[in-house]
């Protein structure tokens, strides 16, 4: 063990005694997830999302407002228009009447996220379980998956649930009332009855735990993915953790040619130890630049969250897995120029295909699976599970497990063929 | 005393690119014995730096073995080099740091540490003369300077045994001598063995306790300089430089006949230096006679009256040299 911290502690001294590489670790790093980050859109709007809906209630019934309410309850990201606008004019009104015609032209031009007209009848309709006709108007792929969309459809599937109950139970009960030879209720019982038993049915599916925890991975999340110094920490952080890892290459080769792998190898230290003292200081200089580009995030105010372990975890993963890569690849190129440029090469090609310029969620699907033949990608899903969509730490493993089996299967090439360079 | 180096028909051969091998050091047999400076001679690419790797557990040897003390170089590599001190003929230092650094770096890595360590690099540094200088980066030393923190990296632990593979190469003559000087008192003022490769006779003739010449990966002569003299006889040699005039190859045959005392006669053509080069080693003519200055006068009369013109004229005792030319048919230098 001493020997490998020996060899690890020389060659960071080694690497922080010239001053171009503070330039690749510190300075490029920092100006680019800065630059990056903000052309991005900075930090975005961390506060709750909320989604501008267009809401006309032509019933103004109680059943109408109760769908209003479970409107709400299923999606508090909802801001029904003009009900619920704010001081701030969320809505933007601007002080007009909200009408079909203008609502329909808000949804068309994408000022709204969507428009929800109740008809008049609703409330009888539902009493009388006769078809009810919700109008929903949306811009955009009716195929895509919609949140607003969503919302209705859980919000009108509750309320259909309630009148079919009420309906049926009205039917068994009038059954009941000529089977026993009773006389029949009034419709006035009745219509109480139906109503007592439709708000029951309601509070039933309000107060009904949820079962279901929803996790958005792409599609309608998108557009807060690219949140920009989310996207650029974990972009270039990624990135500049290739060019400094997979430097180690031009390192390797520069010590070969000048005798000092040799000189180690005669002296009284195992090949292993080499190895690892070698792999150490890559470990440690990836580690560290991960943390450069991170800081600049916090320094910039972007919240990581309470997920650091499940962020260590990946960082820890990927800068093994960069590792790995470095020295297998190391013994197969001839001089330092040879490394560099495949280095540079790498790092400039599997970057991009995996994510760190910009968020794969955007590329067409064939461009995703392509991207996750770069080490990159597993990293940078793993990065947006945990930044963007509040992953935790079981939500990340998969990613970590290819990032490791990649290690693995490197690290195997690259102490086969350590030796090669020691000779 | 058991010898402190012992190879065992040492091979190795390595794979060409177009996949054919080459054997570049074939079955080598030889001892070194405790406290003598041994040096390997040969020309460029005879097998010296891989001898001399594999016998430091740099490269696996293809068969054969070498023990180190007692120790296998290939079964116990660890205890075998922790009794030797490595000083190879590449500047084997890290630029970017001290020669200080640089010692104390390796130092830390033969198992010194602390007080220890500090004294020993003290001692190291006042050895090559280089205390004034110990907190300069080695990028900022002249080559002669770089190669004595070289030398004292070997040293550092106190090795019994120390490797040099030419380590005087590209240096001035001041320098070399330094070099030279420090070998010598290696063993005069340490004890230490020293097996010393070179491809310059005139210090392997200055250093060495024995010689083993070694051509073609092979070791083709061994012994105390005296034995090896010995083996191409009490000859002196004349070396003629010819002019650019072609020899025909009966030439030294007739012209041995015409002189009385001379017993051979060989003939190198004119080379270039290098590929490309427009400069060229001389023809010449090597003559072994037991009278060389006794000959040299009817030699020099033959030559001029067939028409050679006569760049050169130098007469040799045995040496080195000669027996390498006795042995192979070719100068040191080619």
């Amino acid at each position: 063990m001493h020997s490998i911290l020996n060899i690890t502690r020389n060659d960071l001294r080694i690497f922080f005694s010239q001053r171009g590489n503070l330039m690749g670790l510190v300075a490029l790093p920092v100006l680019f997830t800065l630059v990056l980050g903000w052309a991005f859109g900075g930090n975005g709007d961390n506060s709750a999302p909320r989604l501008r809906v267009d809401l006309i209630d032509q019933d103004q019934s109680a059943p109408s407002a109760q769908f209003i309410d479970d409107l709400h309850r299923a999606n508090d990201a909802l801001v029904l228009c003009p009900a619920d606008n704010d001081a701030d004019d969320f809505c933007q009104l601007n002080g007009e009447p909200l009408t079909v015609e203008r609502a329909i032209a808000r949804a068309r031009n994408e000022d709204t996220e969507a428009l929800i007209v109740i008809p008049a009848g609703y409330a009888e309709g539902m009493a009388s379980f006769a078809p009810v006709q919700i109008d929903f108007y949306a811009a955009g792929n009716p195929t895509l998956p919609n949140p607003v969309r969503q919302s209705l459809d859980v919000v009108v599937q509750q309320a259909s649930s309630a009148a079919l109950t009420t309906n049926v139970l009205d039917a068994v009960l009038q059954d009941v009332t000529v089977r026993i030879g009773i006389d029949a209720l009034t419709q006035n019982l009745r219509s109480q009855f139906a109503t007592e038993l439709y708000a029951n049915v309601q509070t039933q599916f309000a107060d009904r735990p949820d079962t279901v925890r929803y996790v958005a991975s792409a599609g309608e999340d998108a557009a807060s993915v690219d949140q920009g110094f989310g996207q650029s920490t974990s972009g270039m952080g990624a990135m500049y953790v290739m060019f400094t890892v997979l430097g180690g290459m031009a390192v390797l080769q520069r010590e070969r040619a000048q005798w000092t792998l040799q000189r180690l190898n005669s002296l009284p230290v195992a090949p292993w130890q080499i190895l690892a003292g070698k792999m150490l200081t890559y470990f440690c200089l990836g580690m560290l630049q991960f943390l450069v580009v991170f800081a600049t995030g916090l320094l910039v105010g972007l919240n990581y969250g309470r997920n650091w372990p499940a962020l260590m975890l990946v960082m820890v993963a990927f800068v093994l897995c960069c590792t790995a890569i470095a020295f297998a690849i190391a013994p197969r190129v001839t001089n330092e120029e040879q490394a560099g440029g495949v280095a540079r090469l790498l790092a400039m090609a599997l970057a991009p295909l995996g994510g760190a310029w910009w968020p794969l969620e955007i590329v067409p699907p064939f461009m995703r699976q392509i991207g996750h033949l770069s080490p990159v990608a597993w990293a940078m899903d793993a990065f947006h599970d945990l930044l963007f969509f509040g992953g935790r730490l079981t939500d990340i493993l998969p990613e970590v497990g290819v990032l490791l089996a990649i290690t693995i299967l490197f690290f195997g090439i690259g102490v086969n063929s350590f030796r090669k360079l020691l000779a | 005393m058991p010898p402190m180096v012992q190879t065992q028909k040492l091979c190795k051969s390595f794979r060409r690119s177009d996949g054919s091998m080459v054997d570049a050091v074939k079955g080598v047999t030889f001892d070194i014995e405790k406290g003598e400076i041994f040096s390997l001679l040969g020309p460029n690419g005879a097998g010296k730096t891989t001898l001399i790797s594999m016998i430091s557990g740099l490269l696996a040897p293809t068969e054969g073995d070498a023990t180190i003390g007692g120790f296998s170089i290939t079964q116990q590599p660890i205890e075998a080099k922790k009794l030797m001190g490595f000083i190879p003929q590449e500047i084997a230092l890290y630029p970017e740091l001290s020669a200080r650094q640089n010692l104390l770096f390796f130092g830390r890595m033969y198992g010194l540490g602390g007080k220890e360590l500090n004294r020993r690099v003290d001692e190291v540094l006042a050895f090559i003369d280089l205390a004034d200088r110990q907190k300069d980066r080695i990028d900022t030393f002249s080559g002669g300077m770089k190669r004595r923190v070289n030398i004292a990296v070997g040293l550092l632990h106190r090795p019994q045994l120390i490797y040099m593979d030419e380590p005087t190469v590209g240096i001035d003559p001041q320098n070399r001598r330094r070099i030279l000087d420090t070998v010598k008192q290696l063993r005069d003022q340490f004890q230490m063995t020293v097996l010393y490769t070179t491809h310059l006779m005139e210090e392997a003739q200055e250093l060495s306790d024995r010689v083993g010449i070694i051509d073609h990966g092979e070791i083709i002569a061994l012994g105390e300089q005296g034995e090896l003299t010995q083996q191409v006889g009490e000859e002196d040699r004349i070396e003629i430089g010819l002019g650019n005039r072609a020899v025909p190859a009966t030439y030294p045959a007739e012209l041995q006949a015409q002189i009385p005392g001379v017993t051979r006669i060989l003939y190198t053509p004119a080379e270039q230096l290098a590929e490309g080069s427009s400069q060229s080693t001389p023809a010449r003519l090597t003559a072994f006679a037991k009278r060389g200055r006794t000959a040299l006068p009817q030699l020099i009369q033959v030559l001029n009256k067939d028409g050679y013109e006569i760049q050169s004229v130098e007469v040799r005792e045995p040496d080195l040299e000669a027996v390498f030319l006795a042995l192979t048919g070719r100068a040191l230098r080619d």
